[in-house]
C-alpha cells in the first residue's frame, strides 16, 4: 500500500491471457440439453448452478450426485 | 517380528466423492485415480476444507467478529490486515473497473443513494477461495479432481481421461439442468437468481438486476469465472456484450424470459432452446 491506496496484487491466474487459456479442452463450450432433463439422463459429475447452498441441499441435485460415490 | 501397516489397497477405479459443509453451502469433491481413496487423498481433502473454514472466518459478514467485519467498522486497517485480505481487496478494485461498477464489493445501500457503502466481498471470495483451496488437490500425483464449492466448480483430469462432465442448473427448475459443459481442466461459476436468501445487486444502483436469470461462466480461473458471472449478471442486457471482451472461455446466458444465450470466441449463438 501506498499513500493509503491499495495497489494491485497479482493473482495465481491472471486473466489477461498468458497462454494458460489454451488448458481449456477445446471440448469446454456449454452444451444445450434438447428439453430439460434430470441429472441422472445427463451422466453429470457436478452441478453449477445459483442455489447450491446447504439449506436445500438434502432434497438439490448435488446432493443425489454426491450420495451415489460416497 | 514388528508388525507392518497393510499397504494401501489397489486404486479403485472410478470417481470418489467427498462432501461437508462450510459457508452455508456444500463442497463437493469428487477424486478419480491414484489417490482417489488414499491417505494422501483423505489428507488434501481434510486440507481443503481446513482452508475454506479459516476463510469463513476471515471473510464472513455475518460474523462481528471476522477481519472482514472489523474492517469494515474501521477497527483495522486495510494495511494491518492478513494479505489475503488485501488481496480479496484488490480483485474486487480490479473486477468493479472491468465491469464499470456493476460488479463492486462495496455496494450502496439502495435507500440512500450517495451514502456510504458497506464493504461485502462476498462475490469475490467464493470462488477465490475454492481456487486457492484446490491447490492441496492440484498436488496429487496421477489423480483427477473436481471440487465444486456451492456450484463454483475448478476441475483437473489429464489428457487420457475422460472430461468430467458439469451440468448447469435450469433457473427455472433447479431439479434439472439444462446444459452440459465437458471440462478437463479449468472453472465453471454460475450467478443467479435462484440464489435464495443473497442479494446479487447491480452496485451501480444498489438495487437487485432484472432480465437475466442466470449466467454461467467458462474459464481458466474460479476466481475469475465466479467474478464475470457475476458482473454479468449485474448488467444485465449489457451481458452478453462484456461477455464477448472478457478472456473467458464460453458462457451461457438464461434470460428471464427463458431464452437461452451462448457466447463463445466465435460468435453469440441464441440457441434453438427455451427453458
Amino acid at each position: 500500500m501506498t499513500d493509503g491506496k491499495v495497489t494491485k496484487v497479482s493473482v495465481p491466474v491472471s486473466p489477461s491471457g498468458n497462454g494458460r487459456d489454451i488448458e481449456i479442452n477445446d471440448e469446454a463450450l456449454p452444451v444445450l440439453i434438447q428439453e430439460t432433463i434430470d441429472a441422472q439422463s445427463a451422466d453429470i459429475d457436478m452441478v453449477s448452478g445459483a442455489t447450491v447452498t446447504s439449506d436445500g441441499y438434502l432434497t438439490s441435485l448435488q446432493s443425489a450426485l454426491d450420495q451415489a460415490g460416497i | 517380528m514388528p508388525t507392518t501397516p497393510p499397504a494401501e489397497p489397489e486404486t479403485v477405479p472410478g470417481v470418489h466423492r467427498y462432501v461437508e459443509h462450510v459457508m452455508g453451502m456444500p463442497i463437493s469433491l469428487a477424486l478419480r485415480g491414484r489417490h482417489a481413496t488414499t491417505a494422501a487423498g483423505r489428507a488434501a481433502w481434510s486440507a481443503v476444507m481446513t482452508e475454506l473454514t479459516a476463510v469463513d472466518l476471515a471473510f464472513s459478514t455475518y460474523r462481528a467478529d471476522s477481519v472482514i467485519s472489523r474492517l469494515a467498522r474501521g477497527e483495522v486497517t486495510l494495511e494491518q490486515c492478513p494479505p489475503e485480505v488485501r488481496e480479496v481487496v484488490a480483485l474486487g478494485e480490479e473486477a468493479a473497473e472491468a465491469s464499470g461498477g456493476a460488479f463492486s464489493i462495496f455496494l450502496p445501500d439502495p435507500a440512500a443513494s450517495g451514502g456510504p457503502r458497506r464493504l461485502d466481498p462476498s462475490g469475490v471470495v467464493k470462488g477465490w477461495a475454492a481456487e486457492r483451496a484446490a491447490r492441496h488437490l492440484a498436488l496429487l500425483h496421477d489423480t483427477d479432481f473436481c471440487l465444486s464449492a456451492g456450484g463454483d466448480i475448478t476441475c483437473r483430469a489429464a489428457s487420457g481421461s475422460a472430461p468430467w462432465r458439469i451440468g448447469i442448473e435450469d433457473p427455472h427448475d433447479p431439479a434439472r439442468v439444462l446444459a452440459v459443459v465437458p471440462l478437463r481442466t479449468g472453472a465453471v461459476a454460475t450467478s443467479g437468481t435462484a440464489h435464495r436468501g443473497a442479494h446479487l445487486v447491480d452496485a451501480r444502483t444498489g438495487r437487485p438486476p432484472e432480465g437475466i436469470a442466470s449466467v454461467t461462466v467458462v474459464g481458466t480461473s474460479l476466481t475469475w469465472a465466479d467474478i464475470d458471472a457475476t458482473a454479468a449478471y449485474a448488467l444485465s442486457e449489457q451481458a452478453v456484450a462484456w461477455l464477448h471482451t472478457r478472456p473467458i472461455h464460453s458462457a451461457l446466458v438464461v434470460t428471464a424470459e427463458r431464452k437461452i444465450l451462448r457466447v463463445d470466441p466465435r460468435s453469440t449463438i441464441a440457441l434453438a432452446g427455451h427453458t
